[in-house]
């Protein structure tokens, strides 16, 4: 039955990001809501398959690095529903859509990760996981965003003005959407940094590892990021460079911790 | 002859503006006009559509050649002698139908798929409706034809991407900066085409700022365009306040070089900039295309688009042509269908006359017959006439609307010597017979770029 559920929402997933790039290229508007229909099934799926995973009704199941990657991947795409309501960018999902894939695919590694140890977790474990999770989301938001920024810049110097160029959003509404979603992100990475690191001298006492390094290189990057968008007033192809690179960064914090927990002591 | 459709006029294919512009009539003077035409030329069913781009009379009459020729002299008086009747085209029966769908869908209009003119048409089609003069026949004509203005629009892209220089340049700059009220435009210089491009973006919404060497120039410029003129010394402070900048000087230099932008990117802290460079030769230094945040386009690059814009709608246009055939066709059917009952009662009539003829031979031969006989024979005779009858009328009014229902109908006509004058001659047809020196309408492909007024 899991299994099964597992593979109709990655297949759901898959016929989506199909069709959002169908979209993107050459779709007319009539074809307009079919991704985004699909999309939705995919993500009702994905909440089913949860609910099974879920250790007693009501609790999401939070217990290791595979279901958090699952539990990212649904918030992303309940998140990037909201925002194209929000901001009609529907197109968007074409960078959405195959991230959301990712990290699904991802969560279902994950038979060789070992769940968190009973003996380490408390109230504020979860808040950590629950933080960063939604930072996450957030970053995967202009993430996509920051993609599409730079394609359609691309296309605009190259002077490509079909196709794409003309489904894509302008790039102000692209640069707003990068600028929000790393303002909500930022706060919800730097209070997960915090907690983590003060469950992390709390139990292990002062072991220090590559995730919690690259973790730090990421807040890094986004404060940059914000800084110079606030200060220098910063925008557009560099800023959207910029926060792709802290969300890769980001992925490689929970690469690492996927690694450790199965076994390699990165 | 039976009551045809007949127009004649002149478009944008066979006269110059100057001479367009001496028939154009006012639309609020649409409906007086249309009565006075057609009160002159003697019909009854008449429609006047005039833009900037054309002007034709449409109408039904049971002469359709006459009509033509009456309707021709009358538009001709108002043309200079000089251009007289060369501009006028004609077209008669089933070209007409053609024509007003090809119209009315943006076929024929100088900027193919340009949506106004649409409207322009319906706005005609109500004066006449106002006139009082449109009948059956054109009112089935021109609702169908908004019906396949319809469906060539939903169905073929025959309207998408932008083909005018100015809405282009509004259209990217649109691709930008999102929603573009409050915006600011900068026009730089005095040219023709950046005033265009200028106008057509202050209609989005944007704030427009003139600057030009001559101060007197760009005042007006700036009255006329509901903007504010801004003296020449402010370049580099406009420059950095800007959003949008229209570059159209007569400068045989570089204007925007990369060492005075390299100052006004600085000052305006990435902002994203958008010049439109129109001027030829260049006011802007390619280089300052490769600066961050700094979108340049010149006059090629736009024209570019245009001209891919206009390649896609030809493409389009093809197909469009298909629809138009299709709904010709049905009207067609339609006229056709109107056909049929003069001929069923025609052919009626014949096999009736033919039994009543025979019958009273055979009763001249019978004689000293009764009257409950002579009911008898009378009734066979009439049901001989049904009965024979029965089997072609179904045939016929099943096979009438079908394509090839005008064979049918005319071959039963031929096979019973149904002469046209025998069928009620207010009932009309549909065909077109070809004259010699008049000029015609060839469905033409794409025209050049431009705009409809």
């Amino acid at each position: 039955m899991k299994a099964g559920l597992f593979i109709a929402t990655a297949a759901l997933y898959a016929i989506a990001c199909i069709l959002y790039l169908f979209a993107l290229t050459r779709g007319s508007i009539k074809t307009q809501r079919i991704p985004g229909t699909v999309f939705v099934a995919a993500l009702g799926a994905h909440l089913a398959f949860l609910m099974l995973e879920a250790p007693s009704p009501g609790e999401p199941p939070l217990a290791d690095i595979s279901q958090i990657l699952s539990i990212a991947s649904f918030g992303l795409g309940i998140a990037f529903l909201l925002a194209s309501y929000r901001f009609d960018v529907t197109v968007l999902g074409a960078f959405v859509a195959p991230l959301s894939l990712m990290l699904f695919l991802a969560s279902g590694l994950g038979s060789s990760y070992a769940p968190v140890s009973p003996g380490v977790q408390s109230a504020m474990l979860t808040l950590h996981i629950g933080a960063n999770i939604l930072g996450l989301v957030a970053f995967g938001l202009a993430f996509a965003a920051g993609v599409a920024y730079v394609l359609q810049e691309r296309l605009l110097r190259k002077r490509q003005l079909s196709g794409a160029f003309q489904r894509l959003p302008s790039l102000d509404v692209l640069d707003t959407i990068g600028l929000r979603a790393v303002l909500v992100g930022f706060p919800l990475l730097t209070f997960g940094m915090i907690t983590g690191t003060f469950w992390l001298l709390r139990s292990n006492g002062s072991e220090f590892y590559v995730s919690q390094a690259l973790g730090l290189v990421a807040w890094t990057i986004f404060a940059g990021v914000i800084v110079l968008r606030v200060a220098a007033g910063w925008q557009g192809r560099k800023a959207a460079l910029g926060t792709m690179m802290g969300f890769l960064f980001t992925l490689l914090v929970l690469v690492g911790y996927a690694v450790r927990a199965a076994g390699g002591h990165a | 002859m039976m009551r045809d459709f007949m127009v004649v006029g002149l478009s944008h294919r066979t006269a110059p503006v100057e001479i367009r512009e001496r028939l154009a009539v006012a639309p609020e003077r649409l409906q007086q006009e249309l009565r006075e035409i057609a009160a002159t030329i003697g019909v009854d069913e008449a429609l006047l559509i005039s833009t900037c781009n054309r002007v034709e009379l449409y109408a039904t009459s049971d002469d359709p050649i006459e009509t033509a020729r009456t309707a021709r002299q009358t538009l001709a008086q108002r043309l200079p002698d000089s251009a007289a009747e060369a501009v006028l085209y004609q077209e008669r029966g089933i070209d007409v139908i053609r024509h007003a769908f090809r119209v009315a869908s943006s076929l024929d209009s100088l900027v193919v798929g340009e949506p106004q003119i649409l409207g322009q048409v319906k706005e005609a089609f109500d004066a006449a409706k106002g006139a009082g003069t449109v009948g059956t026949l054109l009112g089935r004509c021109f609702t169908q034809a908004f019906a396949t203005a319809k469906r060539v629009r939903n169905e073929t892209g025959i309207a998408e991407g932008t083909v005018s220089v100015s809405s282009i340049a509004c259209e990217l700059a649109k691709k930008i900066f999102g929603n573009l009220e409050g915006r600011r435009t900068l026009l730089l210089g005095a040219g023709e085409m950046g005033e265009s491009a200028a106008r057509t973006l202050r209609q989005t919404g944007t704030n427009l700022h003139v600057i030009n060497r001559s101060e007197d120039r760009a005042r007006a410029l700036a009255e006329s365009c509901g903007g504010r003129a801004v003296p020449y010394e402010r370049l580099v402070v406009e420059l950095a306040e800007a959003d949008v900048v229209v570059a159209s000087t007569a400068s045989p230099k570089f204007i925007l070089t990369p060492e005075l932008m390299k100052g006004v990117v600085r000052t305006r802290r990435h902002r994203p900039l958008f010049i439109i460079d129109i001027a030829v030769p260049r006011d802007v230094d390619p280089r300052v295309g490769n600066m961050d945040n700094v979108f340049v386009y010149d006059v090629d690059d736009l024209q570019q688009v245009a001209e891919e814009n206009l390649a896609v709608r030809a493409r389009e246009a093809a197909h469009a042509e298909r629809i138009i055939e299709e709904e010709v066709e049905a009207f067609l059917a339609w006229r056709r269908s109107l056909e049929l009952a003069p001929t069923i009662v025609a052919l009626r009539k014949r096999f009736g006359q033919v039994a009543d003829e025979e019958l009273r031979r055979a009763l001249l031969r019978l004689e000293g017959i009764s009257d409950s006989d002579r009911a008898v024979l009378e009734a066979m005779s009439r049901s001989l006439v049904n009965k024979l009858l029965h089997q072609p009328m179904m045939q016929l009014k099943a096979g009438a609307g079908d394509p090839d229902g005008a064979l049918l109908i005319d071959a039963v006509r031929r096979l019973f010597a149904i002469a046209e004058d025998a069928l009620e001659s207010e009932m009309p047809s549909t065909q077109s017979s070809p004259e010699a020196n008049l000029t015609h309408l060839t469905p033409a492909t794409t025209g050049t770029t431009g705009e409809s007024k």
